[in-house]
């Protein structure tokens, strides 16, 4: 596997090279004429034909949203033609990867937030502040959104939307115990202990029933698990890095941050409250009593368990706290990349599916939480239960995860520290010593 | 003129042997020793895989901070745990069966079938088909274990044992390909030994130390060999199963260098890792293919 690894890439590097040789040298005598005029290309009368290329991950309903927008959008400019292509989910970051290495990457490409520092850091990306400044109305961004998108004083993506976490509970459960209900205003979230207090009462193990599962996908591999983790730790007063980003020493290890993994710790080994294995569908099935979920969970509940109702076998509240509220926010975006012959075009195209139109008709079909304003304002059921938690929570509470090339150590380190502390009931302070070492060392391999 | 014939007829011969050679060399050349030089190569810079135009010449630097890096080192530990157990059970286990399934006798065919099917589900499948049976409160094998008033067992969440989860679902995946090979090794033994040896009155356990091992030596040497290459090598149940976790219990060193060159982005430290790994694997090999020279001939 190493070999082949290894193999296939150099293969790719080897063909990919003589691709880029052929593509550069056709589209070079098209450049002239196309990207000077193209700002203003919305007339669309006797410009050359531009193809422009777009990756992303798989994602059903998000395609087909994308490609309503690309009909749309080439009526609008006939001379730009845009080639969507899918990758599977799980492949999607490998293969963006290596053809940023072979040198011949789509003009643009689908951005998971907490990547961007990394990408930007190589210039694989380019910076977009003067087409925001132009006509993408960056003030109608949501500010912790533009904030994750900002790398050295720099915009380089476009938000599709946001995201957020709230507390969802079994309605039903809690009446069965005669627990009170908790607030669905965003601003009267519970407390850690007041969580802890429900979970424990509601904690059944003859009946496989947990009180409490505090991370949406349970331990998984990927991004999920640390873009909860994260919040945690900030809740608890804690913070990742020093403010200018260089070191996790005093700031990682801090008492906060030891207080916020012992509780961590404690829910999973000593209350046995949470479950170390989530299975598939543990909330709507009654497996889990409080559970943490995001807005996509609505229509998936609604999909795959109608008899699983909002307002009468579930509810929703603001994410719990300690002794400040903080939420997680940060999604898919798109951004342009460096090696993109057709930056101006590729704008355009952007700007038509992230800017202010564009948002509504996503969030329309989509249903995911809005990164700009307008689409907040233009949607009653956006000030409304249950997705006003989640719209409020985000202007209010929510709080980036570290902007850094050095965040795929960071992710990996919350990750691993999470684990251990929890599964492997390991002590706090030599976990916390290894995650700081981690870090540290990911900072320094930053060229 | 007698004697430049021949020579004539030899350098003929040579150019056509080369010419026939040449197309599968040059493929060799392009897409294995080419790609492996380069990955020399770049082990010994600081390599971004998505920028190689930062790319520094650091000499050994790469290879220096791994022998010190404590994760390269634990997945070094996790691969030889996995390869020492795999290595021994999975043989004795796939000889076994094939010993089981040599004979004749009605529905023989069946058990072959049962036995090989794993073989053939691809090993994603297999996979996530695990990790529900493993499911620690609602898993089909602790449902059993419940059964027998045994405790439950959480393969995939305690870091002290999920090894040996996927040591098992490894093992049960590659078993029936050895039997096969086995099976061949078995039916190649000629049948007159073993009659020449009941006459002498050796009995089953004497027969199978005495005759059926020593002439197995060969097969033995194949399926230890790439047995050994598998287990070291082992990426896909991992990244399926546990993405290396629980906590890193699972982290292989397959699985370490592809985390460090597509997540970490740092391609150099991943190559050095991999080359080093590689260098191991080669002088494991190598001492096999020694150890296995077999004496006898049959």
């Amino acid at each position: 596997m190493r070999k082949k690894l290894l193999l296939l890439l150099c293969a790719l590097l080897l063909s990919t090279a003589g691709l880029a040789a052929c593509s550069s040298s056709k589209s070079s005598s098209q450049d002239g004429g196309a990207s000077s005029s193209a700002p203003s290309a919305s007339a669309g009368g006797g410009e050359e034909p531009v193809e422009i290329t777009f990756w992303r991950h798989d994602y059903g309903p998000e395609a087909d949203s994308i490609n309503k927008m690309i009909a749309t959008f080439e009526k609008q400019y006939p001379h730009i033609k845009v080639k969507m292509e899918l990758i599977p989910n799980d492949q999607y970051e490998t293969k963006i990867r290596t053809a940023l290495a072979g040198g011949n990457p789509p003009d643009i490409m689908a951005l998971d937030g907490p990547t961007l520092a990394s990408y930007a850091h190589q210039g694989a990306v380019i910076p977009l502040d003067e087409y925001m400044n132009r006509d993408g109305n960056k003030d109608d961004i949501a500010k912790p959104v533009l904030e994750s998108l900002t790398y050295n004083g720099k915009i380089y993506a476009a938000p599709h939307n946001d995201s957020s976490l709230a507390m969802f509970y079994n309605k039903k459960m809690f009446e069965a115990k005669g627990i009170p209900l908790p607030s669905k205003n965003p601003d009267e979230a519970w407390t850690w202990e007041q969580v802890l207090d429900a979970a424990r009462k509601l904690n059944d193990p003859d009946n496989g029933v947990y009180g409490w599962n505090p991370t949406p996908w349970g331990f998984a591999g990927h991004e999920g698990a640390p873009y909860s983790e994260m919040t945690f730790l900030w809740q608890a007063g804690a913070e990742i890095l020093s403010p200018d980003g260089t070191t996790a020493k005093g700031y990682l290890d801090s008492p906060e941050a030891k207080k916020a993994l012992e509780f961590w710790k404690s829910l999973y080994n000593t209350e046995k409250v949470a479950p170390k294995e989530l299975p598939q569908d543990a909330f709507p099935n009654g497996k889990v009593a409080i559970h943490i979920d995001g807005p996509w969970a609505f229509s998936y509940l609604e999909t795959n368990f109608p008899n699983f109702k909002l307002g009468e076998d579930y509810d929703v509240a603001p994410l719990w706290k300690d002794v400040k509220q903080v939420t997680p926010n940060g999604s898919w975006n798109m951004a342009i990349t460096a090696q993109s012959k057709h930056p101006d075009e590729a704008w355009l195209f952007v700007n038509w599916v992230t800017g202010i139109e564009g948002a509504k008709q996503w969030y329309q079909d989509t249903k995911n939480l809005p990164a700009r304003l307008s689409t907040a304002e233009a949607f009653p059921e956006l000030q409304q239960y249950p997705m006003n938690i989640f719209v409020e929570q985000s202007a209010k509470y929510a709080k980036p995860r570290p902007v850094t090339p050095a965040y795929p150590a960071i992710s990996e380190a919350i990750r691993l520290l999470f684990e251990e502390v929890g599964l492997g009931n390991v002590d706090v302070d030599e976990a916390l010593a290894r995650a700081v070492k981690k870090i540290d060392e990911g900072i320094a391999n930053v060229k | 003129m007698g004697i430049t014939r021949p020579r004539t007829y030899d350098r003929l011969e040579t150019r056509a042997a080369l010419l026939f050679l040449a197309p599968a060399f040059l493929l060799l050349v392009l897409f294995v020793f080419f790609p492996m030089f380069r990955a020399l190569w770049i082990s010994f810079q600081y390599y971004n895989l998505i920028n190689n135009a930062s790319a520094e010449w650091i000499g050994l630097d790469n290879y220096r901070n791994l022998l010190q890096d404590e994760s390269f080192r634990a997945s070094l530990f996790h691969s030889f745990y996995f390869a020492a157990v795999v290595i021994p059970v999975q043989t004795a286990i796939a000889l076994g069966l094939a010993l089981l399934v040599r004979g004749k006798f009605k529905g023989v065919g069946f058990f072959r079938t049962v036995y090989f099917l794993p073989v053939v589900v691809s090993f994603a499948v297999a996979s996530t088909v695990f990790r529900l049976i493993y499911n620690k409160d609602y898993g089909m094998l602790n449902a059993i274990l419940k059964g027998f008033g045994l405790p439950p067992v959480d393969f995939l969440s305690s870091p002290k044992i999920a090894m040996i989860g996927i040591i098992i679902l490894c093992i049960w995946k590659a078993m029936g390909f050895f039997m096969v090979v086995f099976l061949a090794g078995l039916n190649n033994i000629p049948q007159e030994l073993y009659e020449a040896a009941e006459v002498d009155g050796a009995g089953r356990v004497h027969r199978f130390f005495r005759i059926t091992l020593p002439l197995l030596k060969r097969t033995m040497a194949f399926v230890v060999i790439i047995t050994t290459m598998d287990a070291l090598k082992i990426f896909v149940p991992v990244f399926v199963t546990t993405s290396g976790g629980p906590a890193g219990a699972t982290s292989t060193v397959v699985f370490y260098v592809y985390e460090t060159a597509f997540k970490q982005m740092n391609l150099g430290y991943a190559s050095a890792a991999a080359f080093l790994f590689f260098c191991i694997v080669l002088v494991i090999s190598i001492i096999q293919l020694r150890m296995f020279r077999s004496d006898v001939e049959y």
